[in-house]
């Protein structure tokens, strides 16, 4: 690699030989992702003979799959010619992710996962308590008038105002239904 | 006449002008804040517009749209922190500007040069619009299909880190598009035995996870930034004999700006970078420029707000959207059941008329929220991330779980959002996903349309003049990120 690419580039030690290194992985990862759902592609039954070959569910999906293939072959090469473009990338990348994003995406994942079973009503008051905590917010009294005036906001506006319909979830349980 | 008439009645509703005073307000408020945007703004407000009115719903995602973009310049002259990209280049010479004790002109400058652009385009939209449309009425399957493909080629010139990457990104939402039960022959594409992917992937809960999740999580590393406001108490319009000065900057710039707004997938900020170096190359002090210069301000911000309304005319007369923004609003006009390309303006023209009208109003109202509340506005990035993003992840939840009252979109939405943010990462815009997942359909239909007409023979497309034009464009954009290293070595 020329000196001035390397001056370019400040992850130099990701290039190895002709190849980015991590692009070779993201690269792999699109086109293991490609040859899976061109398998995939395969499985779909033929129409009938009537509509002709053109009319296959198949053709269309699998031409855009090959074009993407060829497409993930040619990042792991990009490095060579367009080294600036690239270096601004690692940039970006090569810092890695704080254990903050990570604990963000446990956090989401969970209150995703509770959402249906707790309903959205009570999901927006969960939200609004542990997200401000995860992140590091110390002041608690903020917290908890956050917590209580941000969802009711919420529900106020598009239950009351814009009529949607907010499933009760866990709220059935606890409210008992009036006869 | 009949459909202008109709179509800026519709506006005169107390109800849609209040429509559209908040998308304005929305939109300079996004607009201000950095990590929202404008796109953002329109898929969170997308869901909840379902039960309103389809016109003033669409008229406000457009006043929304032309707010957003001036938003931007307001945290970008006060803080150093553009809002949205577009306001990237007004920093340039803004940020100097009111470091040199003169906030409150650098916005005067900003909000007049952006009103003139706006408006500027909005002549060019309302002209070139139903032209346009009439011409793309004669297209059948055939051109329609090279149109939409030169569309999808125009991704590699999309800005982004990578001409590549935007493109796979583009072929991903294409492919995102082919889940569900193929329409021609009622077979079902991709579900992996899940019931909900028969129906296909709803384009909302995957705009909303690209946009708002996965700048969630790029701001969850940026807790601890601080931020140093600027006063902006005295705002100082322009006088006359300054803008008499800088008129034949603005004409230039808005015209520079439609131009590059009506191509597909370029947007405003395309059109602001070309917009600042255009100042600077016309101009006759150069050298003031990252100092504090009037011309600094005045490019780029006619452009960038001219590029939103040039942006309108190839979404709205083709189907084809002019950039990111455009893409939302086009899926906007889907999902209200309306039928994007030629046929709007036959079958609604008073939507359209309503759109300009919308967007002329915004133009003025920004001016006007935008000049009055600037010091409102700059003060709101004080709002403290802690709180700003749970209450981003709310409207999120809410506003995906509302599209179809399913959790199922929810997850959609998540894992949208989480996949987009490791392909930001690696340099994928999600832009270009977006504008191949609202024009997959389009490119499939037409692709199989065409196919039958000549009878499975994909080379008989090249027998039609326009599909060769189309084809020809396409070779042009495909190869024009590689122009400036072709002409460098030649030079």
């Amino acid at each position: 690699m020329s000196k001035q690419k390397q001056k370019l580039n400040p992850a130099t030690n990701l290039v190895a030989g002709l190849v980015h290194k991590i692009d070779l992985i993201v690269a792999s990862i699109l086109i293991i992702g490609g040859a899976f759902m061109y398998y995939e592609a395969t499985l779909f039954p033929a129409a009938p003979n009537i509509l002709g070959d053109t009319l296959n569910a198949d053709i269309f999906p699998k031409m855009l799959i090959v074009l993407m293939i060829i497409l993930a072959c040619i990042i792991p090469f990009e490095i060579r010619f367009m080294p600036e473009k690239i270096a601004k990338i690692d940039k970006d990348r090569s810092v890695s992710l704080e254990p903050i994003t990570w604990k963000t995406i446990v956090l989401l994942i969970t209150l995703v996962s509770v959402a249906e079973f707790l309903g959205p009503m009570v999901t927006m008051f969960v939200t609004a308590a542990c997200f401000p905590l995860v992140w590091g917010e110390k002041n608690y009294v903020r917290i908890a008038i956050y917590s209580v005036a941000f969802p009711l906001f919420v529900y106020f506006v598009f239950n009351k105002l814009l009529g949607l319909f907010f499933d009760p979830g866990v709220l059935q349980y606890l409210v008992k239904p009036t006869n | 006449m009949e459909a202008i008439l109709k179509g800026l009645g519709l506006l005169l509703e107390w109800q849609n002008i209040l429509l559209i005073f908040g998308g304005v307000f929305i939109g300079v408020l996004v607009g201000a804040l950095p990590g929202l945007s404008s796109p953002m703004a329109i898929a969170l407000l997308m869901p909840f517009t379902i039960s309103l009115d389809p016109v003033a719903s669409i008229a406000m995602m457009a006043a929304l749209y032309c707010a957003g973009t001036f938003g931007g310049s307001i945290t970008a002259i006060l803080i150093n922190a553009p809002g949205a990209p577009p306001a990237v280049a007004t920093a340039f010479d803004g940020y100097p500007m009111a470091r040199n004790g003169e906030p409150g002109r650098a916005l005067g400058l900003a909000a007049v040069a952006s009103v003139f652009g706006g408006i500027f385009s909005l002549i060019i939209f309302i002209a070139a619009t139903p032209l346009l449309a009439e011409i793309a009425l004669s297209f059948g399957p055939v051109e329609y299909f090279g149109l939409s493909i030169f569309a999808l080629s125009m991704l590699a010139s999309m800005s982004g880190k990578s001409s590549i990457r935007n493109l796979i990104a583009g072929c991903i939402g294409v492919l995102i598009s082919t889940v569900g039960v193929h329409l021609a022959t009622g077979v079902e594409r991709f579900d992996f035995g899940v019931s909900e992917l028969t129906e296909g992937i709803h384009f909302v809960p995957v705009l909303i996870g690209l946009f708002a999740m996965s700048e969630l999580l790029t701001q969850s590393s940026t807790l601890q930034d601080a931020v140093r406001v600027m006063s902006a108490k005295s705002l100082k319009l322009p006088t006359f004999a300054e803008l008499k000065k800088l008129k034949n900057l603005i004409l230039r710039s808005s015209g520079l700006g439609t131009f590059i707004g009506i191509l597909p997938a370029e947007g405003s900020t395309v059109a602001a970078m070309m917009g600042y170096n255009e100042a600077k190359r016309w101009s006759k002090t150069p050298e003031k420029f990252g100092t504090g210069h009037d011309e600094g301000i005045v490019g780029p911000e006619a452009a960038n707000n001219a590029a939103a309304g040039g942006a309108m005319v190839p979404t709205l007369a083709l189907g084809i959207p002019g950039s990111g923004t455009t893409a939302l609003i086009l899926a906007a006009l889907v999902m209200h059941g309306f039928r994007p390309g030629p046929y709007l303006i036959t079958e609604t023209p008073e939507l359209v008329y309503a759109i300009f009208g919308a967007m002329l109003i915004a133009n003025f109202a920004f001016l006007g929220i935008g000049l009055a509340g600037a010091r409102f506005f700059s003060l709101v990035t004080f709002i403290p991330k802690r709180f700003l993003w749970p209450s981003v992840f709310i409207f999120s939840l809410i506003g995906s779980y509302a599209y179809s009252s399913a959790f199922f979109d929810v997850w959609v939405m998540l894992i949208s959002g989480i996949v987009g943010f490791f392909m930001m990462r690696h340099g994928f815009s999600p832009a270009p996903l977006v504008m191949g997942l609202i024009l997959g359909p389009l490119v499939e239909e037409t692709f199989t349309q065409a196919m039958v007409i000549h009878d499975s023979s994909f080379f008989q497309f090249f027998e039609s003049g326009v599909f060769l034009v189309f084809m020809a464009l396409t070779v042009i954009s495909l190869s024009s990120p590689f122009w400036p290293k072709i002409f460098k070595k030649k030079k």
